[in-house]
């Protein structure tokens, strides 16, 4: 090759190396900082109280739960119904007891508790009849403020 | 009540939880009667007292319609 041509080319060659140096470009920008992630709001317990079961029997447990669960009674048995909620706040709780023969409908009891939860509970609601339960068909409805939750039809032999 | 219905008069009934219940005075109560019927004794009125003790600040004073909180029987 030429010795002018490659001063030529080695001199252009420096030349834009030199203005390539001297361009003056901004810092790049910063990558932009990540969009702060939304996170998805976390879902809210279920407002309230719901009855998730309700079980028949002759006996309960410390933890109010029945131990042997039976539709089926003799007339000197205390009748228990178990009442199991999910969810937290105030509620009313009420067992309505009721016999059943023919077309007929006697109401034997009712009662009530208004509970305050934090979380899941049991609940127990009773019923004695010092002289025996006739035989018979009989029923216990439970409701949550209200609102019929559960029942269970029952049996005295 | 048709006639050929039982008599149910004499039921008896009651109810526990483990959760707290709240109680509505009502005329004539006593934390030693609430605690009787609710804890089978009414020397455990003191447990009423203590959970109440944000709205109650005498044991011998309450009132009708007042609301108790009645702590899980243990």
């Amino acid at each position: 090759m030429d010795t002018r041509i490659l001063c030529t080319l080695l001199v252009t060659a420096a030349l834009a190396l030199a203005a390539c140096g001297k361009k003056d470009e901004p810092a790049p920008a910063p990558a932009p900082a990540p969009a702060p992630s939304v996170e998805p709001a976390p879902t809210p317990a279920p407002a309230g109280i719901a009855v998730s079961s309700v079980t028949a029997g002759s006996a309960i447990g410390a933890d109010k739960k029945v131990t042997v669960a039976s539709d089926s009674f003799a007339p000197s048995d205390t009748i228990y119904v178990s009442v199991d909620t999910t969810g937290s706040g105030t509620a009313k709780l009420d067992a309505k007891w009721t016999y059943h023969k023919g077309g007929n409908v006697a109401v034997v009891k009712e009662d009530s508790m208004t509970i305050d939860t934090a979380g899941p509970a049991t609940h127990e609601f009773h019923v004695s009849k010092p002289d025996g339960w006739p035989a018979g068909d009989y029923q216990v409805e439970v409701m949550l403020d209200g609102m019929s939750a559960g029942s269970k039809k029952l049996t005295v032999k | 009540m048709s006639n050929d219905m039982p008599d149910f008069s004499n039921v008896k009934g009651g109810s526990s939880s483990t959760a707290t219940k709240i109680y509505v005075v009502v005329s004539g109560d006593s934390l030693s009667k609430i605690a009787k019927r609710e804890y089978g004794s009414a020397k455990e009125w003191k447990r009423i007292f203590e959970a109440n003790k944000d709205i109650l600040k005498d044991p011998d004073k309450i009132y009708p319609r007042q609301e108790l909180k009645i702590p899980p029987k243990e």
